[in-house]
């Protein structure tokens, strides 16, 4: 008897130790953007006062409007950019990967192991920044060219290999029988694999797309010109400059040219930048956790 | 007679590799786009890794400009030179982080597996995955939010408890520190779905022996979860092993941005790389980052030979 509730009691335990760490990290990781999204729609006086706050003291669309009024042409520009790069990039992109992924997971190809090794040794062994910059602005004009945003990321071997775990799984008789009925294997590739494996193309999709759109990274290297600036790096822009001023470092002379923007403006750019993710969010997240829990065990 | 034979098998040999592209045309046709790509944004880049050994000047060319061996080493890992201390920054950061990056996760995947409400586990772990599809910029702004001297959180919270305000952002001590934990605060709700994928294919009629047998949860947890999550986060933390020296450069300058106070002390290899392009020229830089190349190969492979012995002949890749 006694025994038996101790058991409970440290069952009991255990369940109560479960609910407040996942409810503590959840809140942890929620409460930042809470706090970014309250920001932007409070208004400059209370942050200064106050600091931030979880519930906007004041609520006022004010910074939106002073935002699309003073900088609304670049931030409406740097939208465009991020959109053309995500859609191009990520149609691009699975193009690309889904071909060869599907090419290699077929087992009667002969040379499949030689084009796994040449993709693996590309993670293994990179010839780093320098050398791959050089090559880029030099040989491939890629120096403020919208292409650099798209092209060097436009293959990833990791998801390359992703995906050929799931056309792997497809029984390959299925296959056999389209091509006696005459079927090539761009055919069957087109017609047979990728519907049946909806959940890869997906998950996959999503990834590049979430690359492309949270990239910053290629603009920082190759763009100076600030029509091709994306999203993300006309974010990190006004961010870099803030960061640098509070450093106190900068002499006063130097960051009284530079207009430091409102706090208020930086959380509302930021909840710009995220915006159309908190929206797809809950559209994509089952499938997206799905996909990645069964690419997970077939590895 | 031997000649002979030398004579016809390389032709056979050709006419067989003739044969089996032209058998499967289609599917290697399918390889191109992606050999293509990486033939231009990883191959061709090698034959730039001369640099490393030249003083290279943009007139003579990467393959006209002075060869200078290993001078450019040699000034990396001089005495008081920045060689050592960016190594330092890149493993001690990448260290912390596959530590916490163990414990986090599958704590995070073992609660949540003990977790009876639907609602609740659903909700929260949409809460805990939220980070992962965040950029580095976006990260860096909301830790602005957070330790900026004036309007952060963190002051305001310690002014409440009287502690004076701290000017986070020109005290270079904390941001190691800060970069680690924001780091496990994006990559554990990813992280922790995989450990679950695992647990999802764990043999549960050993977990039901186990409660006949009168173990509670928490021994089970100890002597069932655990041990059976090990492959997974041997597998997992091998990996990361495999690139320790490698640092993630959006994670710095995505936080840190430009600030010249703070980036000596977190800057890494990567960021190293990048800064030095600009000041100390193209050669130098180059050699760099084929020091980091250079340990990485060799890391992996390690990585790649403990794992194929631990996982019976399996290997990271």
């Amino acid at each position: 008897m006694n025994n038996k509730r101790k058991k409970s009691f440290s069952d009991r335990s255990i369940s109560i130790i479960a609910y407040c760490f996942i409810g503590f990290f959840g809140v942890i990781c929620l409460y930042p953007l809470i706090l970014t999204l309250s920001a932007s729609l409070s208004s400059e006086k209370d942050i200064v006062r106050f600091g931030y706050s979880l519930i906007p003291k004041d609520f006022t669309l004010d910074t939106y409007h002073y935002m699309f009024l003073n900088s609304g042409k670049q931030i409406l520009k740097s939208y465009g950019i991020t959109i053309f790069i995500t859609v191009v990039g990520t149609v691009g992109a699975m193009i690309i990967t889904s071909m060869m992924a599907f090419a290699i997971s077929i087992r009667t190809l002969k040379y499949r192991n030689i084009i796994a090794f040449i993709s693996n040794f590309t993670i293994v062994f990179s010839a780093g920044l320098i050398p791959w910059y050089v090559v880029c602005v030099n040989y491939y004009n890629l120096k403020n060219n919208i292409l650099a945003l798209i092209l060097p990321s436009i293959f990833s071997v990791w998801n390359m290999f992703l995906m050929r775990t799931y056309f792997s799984s497809i029984s390959p008789s299925l296959y056999e029988a389209a091509k006696i009925d005459g079927a090539n294997y761009f055919t069957i590739y087109w017609k047979i694999a990728i519907p049946l494996s909806k959940t890869a193309v997906l998950t996959v999709g999503l990834m590049y797309a979430l690359q492309y759109w949270n990239d910053w990274w290629n603009a920082l290297i190759f763009i100076n010109d600030k029509d091709l600036f994306p999203l993300q790096y006309y974010l990190y822009t006004i961010l870099s400059n803030v960061n640098a001023i509070s450093s106190g470092r900068i002499p006063a002379g130097a960051s009284a040219g530079i207009t430091l923007p409102m706090e208020t403006v930086k959380m509302a750019v930021t909840v710009i930048t995220i915006g159309p993710i908190i929206f797809l969010y809950p559209l994509v997240q089952k499938h997206f956790v799905q996909g990645i829990m069964t690419g997970a065990v077939k590895e | 007679m031997k000649s002979n034979n030398d004579m016809i098998l390389p032709k056979k040999k050709k006419n067989v590799i003739l044969r089996e592209l032209k058998e499967n045309r289609m599917l290697y046709l399918m390889c191109v786009p992606g050999l293509l790509v990486m033939l231009l944004f990883c191959y061709i880049p090698f034959s730039g890794i001369w640099m490393a050994f030249t003083d290279f000047n943009v007139v003579d060319g990467i393959f006209g400009s002075p060869f200078v061996g290993l001078d450019n080493f040699k000034y990396f890992f001089a005495k008081n030179s920045m060689g050592w201390k960016v190594t330092y920054n890149t493993l001690y950061i990448n260290f912390f982080g596959i530590i916490l990056g163990l414990i986090v996760p599958i704590s995070i995947a073992i609660f949540l597996n003990e977790i009876k409400s639907k609602i609740f586990k659903k909700l929260t772990q949409s809460m805990m995955f939220f980070p992962y599809f965040l950029s580095w910029v976006v990260v860096g702004a909301i830790i602005y939010g957070l330790f900026s001297t004036d309007v952060g959180v963190v002051n305001h919270i310690l002014s409440y408890f009287g502690v004076k305000p701290i000017s986070w952002y020109s005290q270079p001590q904390y941001w190691k520190a800060i970069i680690i934990f924001a780091n496990v605060w994006k990559w554990s709700g990813y992280n922790s779905i995989i450990y679950m994928a695992a647990m999802s294919n764990f043999d549960h009629s050993l977990f039901e022996a186990a409660k006949v047998d009168g173990a509670n949860k928490f021994q089970r947890i100890i002597n069932l979860t655990i041990p059976m999550l090990k492959p997974t986060a041997v597998i997992l933390t091998l990996m990361s092993i495999g690139r320790i020296f490698y640092g993630d450069f959006g994670m710095i300058y995505g936080i840190i941005g430009n600030n010249p106070v703070l980036i000596d002390e977190v800057t890494v290899i990567d960021t190293y790389v990048y800064q030095s392009m600009r000041t100390l020229g193209f050669s130098y830089s180059t050699a760099i980052g084929l020091f980091q190349s250079i340990m990485g190969l060799i890391l992996v492979t390690i990585a790649n030979k403990v794992s194929k012995k631990i996982n019976d002949g399996e290997g990271l890749f």
